[in-house]
């Protein structure tokens, strides 16, 4: 008469999720209070994430204006106190360099600037030799004119510094002033406008490496190199630039960098953050005590509800599932409005401090995840006391 | 066809351990036949809830066998009792036991949310249900709009959505008045004849004269077995 006929219960995912935000709407007032533990515990998190995460943006954005990438290599001493020269090849050297993004050497001239042939007031001016590269290396702008390039820098031509062009008396370009070097006329090009990490340069007149072998008969050696570097690798840079310029004598190669910058950087106080972090957390395990707390007591109160589900076909698993979601539902919400607090927060401060905001991504993430394990985690034993509920029991009418 | 039995049960008990124990079932056999409008009935504590309990896979016996629709039950996992449940049980409570924050549509498509029937084609299955109920009208009401007999109008909506082996209805009438009662009645009589198999539990005899068989109950036994001939040829 029995057959071996078996039939399975079957609850779809979407109906699984479904099923969990049944509870959590039904109730909105209880959703909203249990879901408030967690949002401050998200919401401290990512406040003190964000901001620290901010006001590190910020940081970075000022020093890496002022040019941590930027290093500049000189000719040192020798043993013997004579200033050595860098090798000739020195900057394509620096150039080969793999995170070094741009490099320029420039010769310094032992060579008289004046206004005219009749002028001979002592003006405290260098004259530099330079690649025409440069400007973007030290990332500089011009005042007016134009910088040198491939062919005026062979032509007796020159392009001023701020300060030269200042002591010069040369405040615009019309009518092609000229100047003098060595007693050779130069034509001034263009003007740079003031460079704030290279005074040196404020005070240079520029002019092409060929045109000062050609014009002024000088025997070209770098005096010093400008190289522009990826701002990661500035450090490791800065500890092979020596070997790659002078192999033979490396110490007699002095490498500067903004070292007080970098400092600067390094020091995130890491105290208070470990503290505010620390504070949300017991925030968070005492808003998922409090989930764990209202699950409970909501699986006592729908003890007909869960009858009835079994009766209609729920599997245990099926019960178990909907309680899990709807604990993980509301600690989602929890980590969701937190997030927004936290990332409100956040502006907020950094607008009072003129920072630009940042919220790593990876904190939101972080954060999401922790509030969907916080939800599985309290959801668990609520879950295993509805689904272990006796059917029978469950339908019969309370009282 | 109509020799096919519903439901079989073959000396089943319902032992509850205690001192002294309770036999709330004792050795009980019965046959129930496709197409039947059948009445258990019994004053409470005749072990007629547990008998529902038992024939429902609520609860299972301590002796015996129960078959749904020819399928063994004892040998069944937790499991595979709940999808015995979602494919050939309906039930109807006296408590309506509804959903309350969900719509009518909605606690009629329940009926079929553990077989795995994808939403728009529950919430079509429900529609006709309700419709057949009367209920057409009330698709997105919710429970709490409704009056009680609606109420049960949408359970009994519920227990047929999925065209069960057999409905079971626990005192469907316990919580309405005289009126309403015999206007559910009416309803249960109608959708026996357009073909259900229905089984309901009350301990009213005036219940229990409207089906077409009574099965008394008293003390874990059963004690009669009626065939109501004359409901029969009214109905």
């Amino acid at each position: 008469m029995s057959r071996t006929r078996t039939w399975k219960s079957k609850l779809r995912p979407a109906d699984v999720l479904d099923a969990g935000l049944y509870g959590v709407g039904g109730r909105t007032g209880r959703s909203t209070l249990t879901a408030i533990g967690i949002a401050i515990g998200i919401a401290a998190i990512v406040a003190v994430f964000g901001i620290s995460a901010s006001s590190r943006a910020d940081l970075l954005a000022q020093i890496d204006a002022l040019g941590t990438n930027l290093l500049v290599v000189e000719a040192g001493n020798t043993l013997f106190g004579e200033e050595s020269k860098l090798p000739i090849d020195s900057p394509a050297m620096v150039r080969r360099i793999n995170p070094v993004l741009d490099a320029t050497g420039v010769s310094l001239l032992r060579a008289e600037v004046q206004r005219n042939e009749y002028d001979t007031t002592p003006n405290g001016l260098s004259v530099l030799a330079t690649e025409t590269s440069l400007l973007d290396t030290i990332e500089g702008t011009l005042a007016r004119g134009r910088f040198l390039d491939k062919d005026t820098s062979t032509l007796p031509t020159v392009v001023l510094g701020a300060i030269a062009a200042q002591r010069l008396g040369i405040t615009d370009l019309t009518g092609t002033p000229t100047i003098v070097i060595d007693g050779e006329r130069f034509a001034v090009i263009g003007i740079l406008d003031p460079l704030t990490l290279h005074p040196d340069l404020d005070r240079s007149v520029l002019i092409g490496e060929t045109a000062a072998t050609e014009y002024l008969g000088f025997e070209l050696y770098p005096t010093r190199i400008y190289a522009r570097t990826s701002p990661q690798h500035v450090d490791d840079v800065t500890r092979v630039l020596g070997r790659t310029v002078n192999p033979g004598a490396p110490n007699e190669i002095e490498v500067s960098r903004p070292s007080d910058a970098l400092e600067a950087r390094a020091a995130v106080d890491q105290g208070l953050q470990r503290l505010l972090v620390g504070l949300g957390l017991v925030a968070l395990t005492v808003g998922g005590v409090g989930v764990a707390n209202v699950m409970v007591i909501s699986v006592l109160e729908r003890r007909s509800e869960i009858g009835l589900r079994r009766a209609l076909g729920a599997t245990r698993r099926h019960i178990g599932l909907q309680f899990i979601v709807e604990a993980a539902t509301l600690t989602t919400i929890g980590g969701l409005t937190g997030i927004t607090i936290g990332a409100t927060i956040t502006y907020l401060y950094a607008q009072r401090q003129g920072w630009t905001v940042s919220v790593p991504a990876n904190i939101i993430a972080a954060a999401v995840a922790t509030a969907l394990l916080l939800g599985l985690v309290a959801g668990l034993y609520p879950a295993i006391r509805a689904a272990t509920m006796n059917p029978a029991d469950a339908v019969r009418p309370s009282g | 066809m109509i020799l096919t039995p519903a439901l079989e049960l073959d000396g089943v008990s319902r032992h509850y351990p205690g001192s002294p124990p309770v036999r709330a079932l004792d050795d009980v056999s019965l046959s129930i036949l496709a197409g039947e409008l059948t009445a258990i009935v019994g004053p409470s504590g005749s072990g007629k809830s547990t008998l529902m309990n038992v024939i429902g896979t609520l609860d299972r016996p301590t002796g015996g066998e129960v078959r749904i629709d020819g399928a063994a039950t004892t040998t069944l996992t937790d499991a595979g009792l709940a999808g015995l449940r979602a494919a050939r049980i309906g039930f109807v409570f006296q408590q309506f036991h509804l959903l309350e924050g969900a719509s009518v549509v909605d606690n009629v498509a329940a009926g079929l949310l553990y077989r795995g029937v994808a939403r728009r084609e529950r919430r079509k299955l429900s529609t006709a249900a309700l419709e057949r109920v009367g209920l057409g009208h009330r698709l997105r009401h919710r429970p709490p709009q409704l009056s009680g007999g609606e109420r049960q109008r949408v359970a009994i909506a519920r227990a047929i959505v999925g065209e069960p082996a057999i409905i079971l209805a626990d005192e469907p009438t316990g919580n309405l008045d005289t009126a309403t009662s015999a206007s559910i009645m009416d309803l249960l009589t109608r959708l026996h004849t357009e073909g259900a198999t229905i089984l309901v539990i009350t301990h009213e005899a005036s219940i229990a004269a409207r089906c077409h068989r009574q099965i008394t109950m008293r003390d874990g036994h059963v004690i009669a077995d009626a065939a109501n001939t004359l409901e029969k040829t009214t109905a």
